[in-house]
């Protein structure tokens, strides 16, 4: 039987200023307890709000903000 | 010849941060102006420990900076920054503009109203009690471990004294 899925996370405009790789406490949401980028299932974004995540998590593991394992 | 602004961040050695921070940073700051750049803002960002070592250091100091640059400048000032030993790793992003915070906070930081902590040794804890994820780990591995007992009684294998669990299934699965 397939586990119930959780409610989406956040949800963030577009028009919002893109999310920033500074903001580690917002990024770590987004991450599993293993360190992975969630999906936009479980993210809730639309597609380019999902590269903007992408793009600020894979800089702030770049800064060592965050990990890339773990 | 178009100049553009970037935003930059740079992750400098915690043992030059602790000789001097105003050192530390005028030498960053001095090679974006040898490239002709100029320095827009420049502050300390944070002392933290890193998520993973870098060049052996568990722990750096962040310096943000925004910066206006000259574009065929950028491949030869990465260059002097790749073989500098004070800045272990950098960033540097292309931004529309300067955000006031960064502008005031500089200015707190050059007039001397904010004091720079010095950086704590290299094995220091992280204060913030939120690092408690490894301790998630260790109550897995003690389950596994729970569970392998009676496997090891059945294998009694009594050369492997004190071997990793890793090694005793590995000859397990040998076998």
């Amino acid at each position: 039987m397939a586990r119930r899925m959780q409610a989406p996370i956040a949800s963030k405009n577009c028009d919002d200023p893109p999310i920033d790789h500074k903001e580690i406490e917002y990024l770590k949401k987004f991450l599993t307890p293993h360190g992975q980028i969630l999906s936009r299932k479980r993210t809730g974004f639309c597609a380019q709000c999902q590269k903007e995540l992408k793009l600020a998590i894979k800089r702030a593991r770049h800064l060592a903000l965050l990990p890339f394992v773990g | 010849m178009t100049s553009r602004l970037y935003e930059s961040m740079f992750l400098l050695d915690n043992t030059a941060v602790r000789e001097s921070w105003q050192s530390a940073k005028e030498a960053v700051t001095a090679t974006i102006e040898k490239h002709g750049g100029s320095v827009h803002t420049a502050r300390h960002w944070g002392e933290k420990r890193l998520a993973y070592p870098i060049a052996r250091r568990h722990r750096a100091t962040y310096l943000l900076s925004y910066i206006e640059l000259p574009t065929d400048a950028l491949p030869a000032m990465r260059r002097e920054l790749e073989l500098s030993e004070r800045v272990i790793r950098y960033l540097i992003t292309l931004t529309d503009e300067v955000p006031d915070a960064e502008r005031e906070l500089t200015a707190k930081e050059s007039s001397g109203e904010v004091v720079i902590p010095e950086p704590p040794a290299d094995d220091a804890p992280e204060r913030e009690p939120r690092a408690e994820t490894s301790e998630d780990e260790d109550d897995g591995r003690d389950r596994r471990a729970r569970r392998r007992p009676p496997e090891k009684d059945s294998d009694s294998a009594p050369d492997s004294a004190g071997s990793d669990d890793a090694e005793t299934s590995d000859e397990a699965k040998e076998d």
